[in-house]
């Protein structure tokens, strides 16, 4: 059987076949976008190319023919950069957004837009893990946060943000409300446990978020109850008492302890607690909860204690730090979003690996649209304005209202957000949008088929849709309209997708390597 | 403005009155004659545009109905070509061209100045009244008569802003005079001379139909036995309409630049008939006033050219005439006058007296490479071509000449389409072919209706068809329309057209050589190319091979046009240095300017600069320098031509006319536009050049076609050679004063007060102020230099820079 060698490796192929072909034969891998098994190459995306023998030149191996003896190299610095220079030339004109801006405002980066999705559809059990997922205190936050997340919505510019944090109090209230709130499964004890100190925000969150990773874990405070800020510097008719014990019982509920009366520095030192548990978490607020010489011997910034930007570990190694403990004046959610953090690089570093944060999720940003480019953005929520709580603020949102204010949202996140090809590439690649930023195409979405939502300007011209629908021969199909830059698929005539799109639509959403077509209930959710 | 005469109406446009017909019935009386097959669907929808001046959505779904092409094929063409318009349009279509010529003459301010008249809003491309469309083209291949505009196929050039508008009103006036010529008239023997004029599309627009008809009517009223002859294009562009009287023995007398009113005077010099006095008196007082009122000798002596002229020496002079054999002589159309000049002795030979193989050898040992661009050398084309086993195989002349700045082409084919007729036969013989096609660009009307004419003539002659010259050997040829995209040129894209797709390129191999034309060998050469061969037959390889540079043998038609003072048609053996070119043939440069580079190559090639003008005509020699051969655009470049402004033109020619398939091309070209746009205005940044320099090698490595391997060339040549002029935009400057946002014009104490540039101003960025020291509103002023131009005392001054400079006050 005749040979190409693939960065020396010796790969055979059977006549006919492109490199590429041989090389996925091969288990090699060689990204593609625009790549449709099968059928003739379309030989637009480069995402492929390899360089054969010495040329400067670089070939898409979707196209190129094997032939016995080619020297092709694969994984090569000046590859990897054409690649990734393919990739940025594509984001730089690819207007969409991976992760709505509000999570990426939200100092947890809590899923709102899915969030919203279930309220709007009345799934409320759906929605509290949703919002578990990330704020471990949704009750608790519901009534004291700032409501950053709130600025970074894309309706903020028009008729009002969505009142995401009102929405997750009555999720959260509601939740509460059952009896039975919602408890995750937990985990087998992994054998391992760790030592809290201080029971406020972040560390009522690392304890929820250890447990269900398995681990025993015990929370020290100087105070006769847990909940720190929470309870003793809150007003009541803001946080009344009972949502804070309800909240804070399911963590107890779920094999948290809590050891009250307990001051690091005058009743137990970190040796103590390190000789009792495998990791110990400070999280005791700012630096007067605790007796001065508590911390010593451990690296202190101007704000409060030093930690690792990733790992949240401090200088002495299992022992980590999370909350007001590193800046004085975090906000209870940015607590809570640390406690996560530390306990789930706590986790790893009681696994043995080295600790570190959880990836950053890749997201491409559509950025500010103006008032012109909102119109048809519009169309993706319900056209109410932001809804007030008829009983008042304190009162929260009634089911009918909180189902009418969750419809309103806009859902800027992409419906293929996990199963994007474009967003793995560019995050496995390393790809910045920003790099070739320039000129880029309007906004528009055509919402007229029943279970596929077309967003031209998630398009990449891959052609994938053009070629599924010519295949199953739907009336009007899809091709290509325009040329160079402004090269797009459309529906003939000007029509729209539903009247384009029958047979294949849905095959064509699936295998639309962007959101550019996707099922209309998005596939990941 | 020497030109604002009519040509032919090439797309004569329904009058706005006149009642169309049914777009479906339409459609199907098309189809009906068309054919339903994929590659009609171009010819039916260049029909229906003619008819309706766009394509109606009814017309396009009748097509999809009719033919086999899907809706998606169907949109996908018609958005594809930017000869298909999807919206209505005005009565009148005014094409401005954008090519290299008329970029570096200011196009850009002829299209502001024909905007204001038509009162056109940001957006608009069309007049309130409906009359006319405003569109940008890319070349119309009318180089030396630049900045050019195009209003419904008739050419007006030589135009600047303030006169751009009378060119609509002129338009208008004459509208419906039918114009082009007919036939060559016909000689009854008894003639005392020929006089013959040059009827090229260029020669068209510089007013040579007038001169002809002028020149007609003064022999009837002479009586004289003389005989008024169209002939072939003799490359002078510079001197059009160029006129040349042979009488008796004598040496023929030329004249350039003749007007109408100096036709009557010629023909009395040369052929005073007995009653042409008497003719005149009576019938024509007019002329004889006019006579009178020009001055009869002054104006003859002003445009008598005697061929031993020193300028005309010069500019004929190192020239080598192959391609353009039997220049100004032989009536285009007449295949008499070409085969009494040695026409078809080359086929005939190829076809009694040479096997198939024998011709390929002779190519291959002529060292004809491809004169369309790249330079492949043609035998060893035509070899692989013979060598592929098919039941059918196909000849292609490519006859796309997109570059902008390039018409050699369009020469070719209008003025000797029988020489290529002739190249094609030979090499159908020597592939096998039995089919062909000749795919010209649909801005060249004139190329396309005398070549279709040809290929009558040719037939009814025996020289194409079912059994030329007696020899049973077949051959019958198409002619396929551009429909206006430049990267058709490149040959599987070509392909991909004529079969009726959208014109995007595929990965090489396979080449067409094996798999083209409906996955046929196919054969495909450039016209010039084509144009050698017959020469090459008749006269042997070794003539062929005796011309020119070791590796670059034979000669090279040249379009010499931009800032030179003789532009023209040239063609010169090769290996002459540019600087022969630029100096002895174009006679320097125009205007007083400083030669600074000569771009070569169009947006595939690069610039030469006037520190290497030695280097010579040769493929390896420009490449190294950094430059292509290419088609054969030379656009002379002086000191007020600004290379970051012409690296930008080039871009946004690319990036315009870019497939849309490959990223690196579609997205990586646009990028590369958006720095240089930036980098123009005068808003560029630190890293910008890095940027565009890393830019262009991976678009250069990435793209799958010539178009996008080239496209960075003249980024890259221009960097080379002038990289302080890009240091200075990021700076703000523009050192040639060219770049609008980065020029002020201010008003020095030197200013009389006369307020002749406020009455000039076109935007009125200049208040009336009589006796006082007139003064110029920057934000209003659009840089057009009339204000410059008018001012008596020289009050006017340019200066560079991010803000206006107040040096000046």
């Amino acid at each position: 059987m005749p040979h190409i060698d693939i960065d020396g490796r010796p790969t055979p192929f059977a006549e006919g076949q492109t490199i590429l072909e041989a090389a996925r034969a091969a288990g090699i891998d060689i990204p593609t976008l625009c790549y449709l098994p099968g059928r003739p190459a379309h030989a637009s995306c480069l995402l492929c190319i390899v360089r054969v023998g010495a040329s400067p030149r670089m070939l898409p191996s979707c196209a190129t023919q094997a032939v016995d003896g080619m020297q092709v190299t694969n994984d090569a610095p000046d590859v990897r950069d054409a690649r990734r220079t393919a990739i940025e030339l594509i984001l730089s004109d690819h207007l969409g957004d991976c992760l709505g801006p509000c999570q990426g405002v939200c100092p947890a980066h809590m899923d709102i837009p899915d969030m919203m999705r279930h309220v709007s559809a009345g799934r409320f059990e759906q929605a509290i893990v949703t919002v578990k997922e990330t704020i471990a205190l949704p009750a608790i936050l519901g009534r004291i946060c700032p409501e950053i997340c709130e600025k970074g919505c894309r309706r903020s510019s028009s008729d009002g943000a969505l009142a995401v944090c009102k929405t997750k109090r009555f999720v959260a209230d509601r939740d509460l409300a059952t009896g039975a709130p919602y408890r995750p499964e937990l985990p087998p004890d992994s054998g391992r446990s760790v030592g809290i100190v201080g029971a406020g925000p972040a560390g009522c969150a690392a304890a929820y978020y250890l447990r269900r990773r398995g681990h025993a874990c015990t929370i020290y405070d100087d105070h006769e109850k847990p909940g720190g800020m929470m309870r003793y510097a809150i007003p009541r008719d803001i946080l009344p008492e009972e949502v804070l014990d309800a909240e804070i019982g399911v963590i107890l509920g779920m094999g948290a302890v809590f050891r009250g009366g307990v001051m690091l520095g005058r009743d137990a030192s970190i040796d103590d607690l390190l000789a009792r548990h495998d990791a110990v978490l400070l999280a005791a607020g700012d630096a007067g909860q605790v007796a001065p010489s508590a911390l010593e011997g451990l690296k202190r910034g101007t704000q409060g204690l030093q930690v690792d930007r990733h790992t949240m570990m401090t200088s002495r190694p299992g022992v980590f730090g999370a909350g007001g403990v590193l800046i004085a004046t975090r906000h209870a959610v940015r607590s809570v979003a640390d406690g996560r953090a530390a306990a789930e690089s706590i986790h790893q570093f009681l696994g043995g690996s080295p600790a570190h944060a959880p990836d950053k999720a890749y997201s491409v940003h559509i950025g500010k649209l103006d008032a012109d480019q909102m119109v048809p953005y519009l169309q993706l929520g319900s056209r109410m304005g932001r809804t007030a709580p008829a009983g008042g603020a304190a009162q929260g949102f009634s089911e009918a209202e909180v189902r009418a204010e969750a419809a309103r949202c806009l859902h800027c996140d992409c419906r293929k957000a996990s199963s994007c090809q474009l967003r793995t590439v560019a995050h496995q690649y390393g790809a910045s949008q920003q790099r070739f930023k320039g000129d880029r195409r309007e906004f528009r979405v055509d919402l007229s088929h029943p279970a596929v939502v077309f967003e031209p300007g998630k398009c990449i011209a891959c052609g994938i849709c053009v070629r599924i629908a010519a295949e199953g021969r739907d009336k009007l199909g899809m091709g290509f309209s325009g040329r160079g830059f402004d090269v797009r698929a459309a529906v003939p005539f000007d029509g729209m997708l539903g009247d384009g799109l029958q047979e294949t639509a849905l095959a064509c959403a699936d295998a639309c390597p962007t959101g550019a077509l996707a099922r209309t209930t998005g596939s990941d959710i | 403005m020497i030109a604002l005469f009519p040509s032919r109406r090439t797309q004569a446009p329904p009058p706005a009155e006149e009642l169309l017909p049914d777009p479906g019935a339409f459609v199907e009386a098309v189809v009906a004659d068309t054919g339903r097959e994929p590659q009609a669907l171009i010819p039916i929808l260049q029909a229906v545009q003619r008819r309706f001046r766009y394509l109606p959505p009814e017309a396009l779904h009748r097509v999809a109905e009719l033919t086999r092409s899907s809706p998606a094929d169907i949109m996908g063409v018609a958005t594809f070509y930017s000869q298909f318009r999807t919206t209505p349009v005005g009565r009148h279509m005014v094409s401005v061209c954008h090519g290299t010529a008329c970029h570096v003459k200011g196009s850009m301010l002829i299209d502001d100045a024909l905007r204001r008249h038509l009162q056109l809003g940001i957006g608009d491309d069309t007049d309130r009244a409906r009359e006319f469309t405003l569109q940008k083209v890319a070349c119309v291949g009318c180089c030396t008569l630049a900045p050019v505009i195009q209003i419904d196929g008739v050419t007006y050039g030589n135009l600047k802003p303030e006169t751009a508008p009378k060119a609509l009103r002129d338009f208008l006036e004459t509208a419906g005079r039918s114009d082009e010529t007919g036939a060559a008239p016909i000689a009854d023997g008894r003639q005392a001379g020929e006089i013959r004029i040059t009827i090229d599309s260029c020669c068209i627009a510089g007013g040579a139909l007038q001169v002809h008809d002028a020149l007609v009517q003064a022999a009837r009223l002479s009586r004289a036995p003389v005989a008024v002859k169209p002939v072939t294009c003799g490359g002078m562009c510079h001197q059009i309409p160029l006129v040349e009287v042979a009488a008796g023995r004598r040496e023929p007398a030329t004249y350039a630049k003749v007007t109408p009113q100096e036709a009557e005077q010629i023909v009395r010099r040369h052929f005073p008939g007995s009653g042409f006095g008497a003719r005149l008196r009576a019938a024509a007082a007019g002329v004889m006033d006019r006579l009178v009122e020009v001055g009869a000798g002054d104006a003859l002596q002003r445009h008598s050219l005697d061929v031993r002229d020193k300028p005309v020496c010069a500019f004929l002079g190192p020239q080598r005439r192959i391609a353009t054999e039997q220049t100004g002589s032989q009536d285009p159309m007449s295949l008499e006058e070409y085969r009494a000049a040695g026409g078809y002795e080359g086929l005939r030979r190829a076809i009694t007296e040479m096997t198939p193989e024998g011709i390929v050898d002779t190519m291959t040992r002529s060292g004809l490479r491809g004169r369309g661009g790249a330079g492949f050398p043609t035998g060893i084309k035509w070899g692989k071509v013979r060598q592929t086993q098919a039941a059918t195989k196909y000849v292609v002349v490519n006859g796309d000449e997109g570059d902008p700045g390039a018409f050699m082409d369009r020469m070719l084919l209008e003025s000797f389409p029988y020489r290529v007729l002739e190249g094609l036969t030979i090499a159908a013989r020597a592939v096998g072919a039995e089919e062909g096609y000749l795919y010209i660009r649909a801005e060249y009307p004139h190329a396309v209706t005398r070549i279709r004419e040809a290929i009558r003539r040719c037939e009814a002659a025996g020289l194409l068809g079912n059994d030329i010259l007696g020899s049973g050997a077949r051959l019958s040829l198409t002619v396929m329309e551009g429909a206006g995209a430049f990267v058709c040129g490149e040959e599987t894209a070509l392909i991909a057209s004529i079969e009726g797709r959208r014109g995007m390129p595929t990965l090489r191999p396979p080449y067409p050589a094996e798999s083209g034309l409906w996955g046929m060998p196919t054969l495909i050469n450039n016209v010039e190319t084509y144009a050698m061969v017959p020469w090459i037959v008749r006269h042997g390889w070794e003539a062929f091979a005796g011309l020119g540079t070791e590796k670059s043998r034979g000669t090279k038609v040249f379009a010499l046009a931009g800032k030179v003072r003789r532009g023209g048609l040239i063609e010169v053996p090769m290996g002459v240095t540019i600087r022969q070119v630029v100096d002895e043939i174009g006679g320097g440069v125009s205007d007083g300017g400083i030669f600074k580079a000569v771009q070569m190559g169009g947006p595939s090639g690069g610039c030469i600069p006037a520190a290497m003008a030695d280097t010579p005509v040769d493929y390896d020699a420009l490449q190294a320098a950094g430059a292509i051969m290419g088609s054969g655009g030379m656009v002379v470049l002086d000191d007020r031509t600004c290379m970051v402004d012409i690296a930008r033109y080039f871009l946004e020619f690319t990036q315009h006319e870019s497939c849309g398939k490959c990223t690196f091309c579609r997205l990586g070209t646009r990028r590369m536009l958006d720095i240089l746009e930036r980098l123009c205005r005068g808003e560029g940044r630190k890293g910008d050049i890095e940027k565009l320099e890393e830019l262009s090698g991976m678009v250069k490595a990435g793209s799958i076609c010539g178009l996008g391997q080239t496209a960075p060339n003249p980024v890259l040549s221009t960097l080379r050679y002038f990289r302080e002029e890009y240091e200075a935009h990021v700076q703000g400057r523009c050192p040639a004063e060219v770049c609008r946002p980065l020029v002020h014009y201010t008003i020095n104490q030197k200013c009389i007060g006369c307020t002749k540039c406020a009455q000039d101003c076109p935007v009125d960025a200049i208040a009336v102020t009589p006796f006082e020291v007139h003064a110029i509103d920057d934000a209003l002023c659009t840089r057009c230099d009339a204000c410059r131009r008018v001012c008596p005392v020289e009050a006017v001054e340019l200066s560079t820079g991010r803000e206006k400079s107040h040096a000046a006050h």
